[in-house]
């Protein structure tokens, strides 16, 4: 993994379990909705405004509700900060 | 509660600084988990901001959803918001600010974008939740109108009106199926129009339609409900900050999220107002508060008032108090100085905005602030929660804070250019509705100070009521009276036996059935008119009962044997009734002990006490005591 995506899972991390509230949360390029019971379709609007902030990016209206996992996710943090 | 302090930073022993939010966070949640609530739910209020970011304030909010708020004694109120737009997120935000505000907020959000349905259906959930708010919370994209670039002003009114119809419509609608109170958000006015400029210039443009439509709006409001002005919140935050197309398209929130915190922390003053908790008086500090410069160093000539930068800083200023004299906040004046020396300006000082008569009590002393403003509130008969201290002195501040936690004490900047934005920005005198009374309230209350000081002269009570040559006016409650009466309804507290609470529309179905009675009193005395003062609401129960459901009455005419003169007044009518015996009740508040052994006084006897709620009995033909009342009739 590049050191940049190592950087964004790092940042990434800290916001999932801030958000999520639970310590627990480990997360993966692989890890999707279905591995954290608190990311329903809510959180998950939650979820994309905070990454926003924390990255300073905008996404596109399309991408808001588009992503797979958490690799998906990163994939659009590295192309929105070019 | 004061929310313009973005942050503070706390000593090592009371936790984190709060900068460092997410350590500030934990630190909070550990803190509710050890079970200190009380201390948590302080620190938050004290740390949370309205313009903080959505997934901060989603953080605060949960920490506050982690609270039993039922335990430390917050008031329950139930909200119903009916919207045509993506609600969840800013449900739980609004039950944060609810929260800071004294509240436990239950919310019931209607499905979405089914406003007309759920309003129109007499059985729908909404109803059944009984709310006693519910909030229409539509945005511009609700008002379309079909109109032409170049069409005519007839055919623009006539467009305008046929929307504005369709609200009023639904708002009687829901006034008939439900007593709560309406709030209805206006148009946040967009910006990106097709015509640019010429939208907000020629009167078919986009921009000055939508405009119109929330002037309109507002002329057509119903009693027992407010316009929520979204488009000047949507000003506050900025129109490019305001909207987010993207979250509209991809699940219908209606505005950016970031704004939630600025739109549910305003809605709950609002909500405050309407409850009758806003603050009532504002008490104020002199040197450098409301000018620059000590006066007993510097003398008038020496005082910065005008003539300089921050000179004409205070100057605005004291406008500003003055404005919100004019509108019925009772000013008082709290300073440490020699009192004569300490009134030279407001007689002599030629910017002074601000004149002695403008202020009810006038308190320049050497004691300490905290005692001088209790006996600030006593003399005009108010809680100290509806003070609001200002004072530029920090020391000062944190003495009154410590020792009356009631009392507001918002936090000024060094820069007097910024004290209205520092007052205005706290929602304090936040109010949904103004009457006459409100326009000469301080007038009246200083003249009871004045009546006060005569009180000192006589030696004993009688003589002194006889001196005032009281008269009052009892009249039936008419259209003109109804909304000073509900005002009175709805915002007494302590001189309040049953704390019930009506609406305009309420009580006018009440009196025009035959089962209720309604009357209103004013008093003058040589002093002045204290306008319409007491209400009270009979409702007769059976052929020989006429039971008091509702009696409220200004405190600030107590022990002036207006109390008697009311009694004396309600036994007429249940005489002319026919009816046997009058039935008090007293319900118990937090607020109302001072009335807990009214009926006592008046004669009436116990004849039921279940948990504090008394119920007393007073046979009509008991002789009353007519040299106990000093009031003659108008």
């Amino acid at each position: 993994m590049s050191v940049i995506r190592k950087e964004i899972q790092v940042k990434l991390q800290e916001i999932f379990v801030d958000l999520f509230d639970d310590d627990g949360i480990v997360i993966s390029n692989d890890t999707t909705a279905k591995d954290i019971d608190e990311w329903d379709s809510l959180m998950h609007i939650t979820l994309m405004v905070t990454v926003e902030r924390e990255f300073g990016i905008k996404f596109r209206a399309e991408e808001i509700g588009q992503l797979k996992c958490v690799g998906e996710l990163i994939d659009l943090i590295v192309e929105r900060k070019g | 509660m004061n929310t313009t302090i973005i942050s503070k930073v706390r000593d090592s022993q009371s936790g984190p600084s709060n900068e460092d939010h997410s350590a500030y966070i934990k630190w909070l949640k550990n803190k509710i988990k050890k079970g200190e609530l009380e201390g948590a739910f302080h620190d938050i209020c004290e740390f949370v901001n309205p313009r903080m970011d959505y997934s901060l304030q989603f953080k605060v909010a949960r920490l506050i959803a982690s609270i039993d708020l039922y335990r430390l004694g917050l008031k329950p109120i139930k909200i119903a918001l009916v919207s045509t737009s993506s609600i969840e997120h800013f449900t739980d935000i609004l039950k944060l600010w609810m929260a800071v505000a004294g509240y436990q907020a239950t919310i019931y959000a209607s499905k979405f974008d089914t406003v007309f349905q759920t309003i129109l259906d007499a059985g729908s959930d909404l109803y059944k939740f009984e709310p006693d708010y519910v909030w229409i919370f539509c945005s511009y994209r609700d008002y379309s109108l079909d109109i032409s670039p170049g069409d005519s002003d007839e055919l623009i009114t006539k467009e305008i009106q046929r929307v504005i119809n369709k609200y009023k419509a639904l708002w009687q609608v829901l006034r008939k199926n439900s007593s709560s109170f309406i709030i209805h958000n206006n148009a946040d006015i967009p910006i990106n129009t097709c015509f640019g400029n010429l939208d907000g210039a020629e009167s078919w443009g986009r921009i000055n339609c939508l405009r119109r439509i929330n002037v309109e709006l507002s002329s057509n409001m119903v009693d027992g409900a407010t316009i929520f002005d979204v488009d000047s919140l949507s000003n506050l935050v900025g129109k490019s900050n305001w909207f987010d197309p993207r979250f509209w398209y991809h699940s219908k929130h209606a505005f950016s999220m970031d704004a939630y915190g600025v739109v549910a922390s305003k809605a709950s003053w609002v909500i405050k107002a309407a409850e009758g908790r806003s603050k009532k008086c504002i008490v104020l500090d002199l040197d450098n508060t409301i000018w620059g410069g000590v006066i007993g160093d510097d003398g008038v000539e020496g005082i910065s008032l005008g003539a300089s930068p921050s000179g004409e800083a205070y100057v605005d200023f004291q406008r500003f108090i003055r404005e919100l004299k004019n509108r019925g906040i009772i000013l008082a004046v709290c300073s440490k100085n020699d009192e004569e020396i300490a009134k030279q300006p407001f007689i002599d000082h030629p910017n002074m905005c601000l004149r002695l008569d403008d202020i009810a009590v006038f308190v320049a002393n050497w004691n300490n602030k905290a005692d001088n403003i209790k006996e600030i509130a006593s003399s005009l008969n108010i809680g100290l929660d509806s003070l609001v201290f200002v004072d530029d002195n920090p020391v000062e501040r944190e003495q009154v804070r410590a020792n009356l936690p009631m009392v507001a004490v918002p936090e000024l900047p060094d820069d007097p250019a910024g004290y209205i934005a520092a007052i205005a920005d706290c929602g304090y005198f936040e109010s949904v509705s103004f009457t006459s009374e409100d326009k000469i309230r301080n007038t009246m209350y200083r003249q009871n100070v004045e009546r006060k000081e005569l009180q000192n002269e006589f030696s004993d009570l009688s003589s002194f009521l006889q001196s005032l040559s009281m008269i009052s006016k009892a009249g039936e409650i008419t259209l003109e009276v109804l909304p000073r009466v509900s005002q009175l309804i709805n915002k007494s507290n302590q001189f309040h036996l049953t704390t019930t609470r009506y609406s305009e529309s309420d009580i006018q179905s009440m009196l025009s059935s035959n089962e209720y009675v309604g009357r209103f009193f004013t008093l003058q005395d040589k002093f002045g008119d204290n306008g319409l003062i007491s209400v009270i609401i009979l409702k007769r129960e059976n052929k020989e009962t006429l039971i008091v459901d509702t009696w409220v009455m200004s405190c600030r005419v107590l022990s002036r044997s207006m109390e008697k003169f009311i009694h004396r007044e309600v036994v007429g009518i249940a005489k002319m009734m026919g009816v046997m015996r009058l039935v008090g009740r007293y319900i118990p508040s937090p607020k109302n002990k001072l009335v807990s052994g009214l009926y006592k006084e008046l004669g009436f006897s116990l004849i039921d006490d279940v948990d504090g709620v008394t119920t007393w009995e007073f046979d009509v033909k008991s002789i009353i005591n007519n040299d106990s009342i000093f009031i003659n009739y108008a």
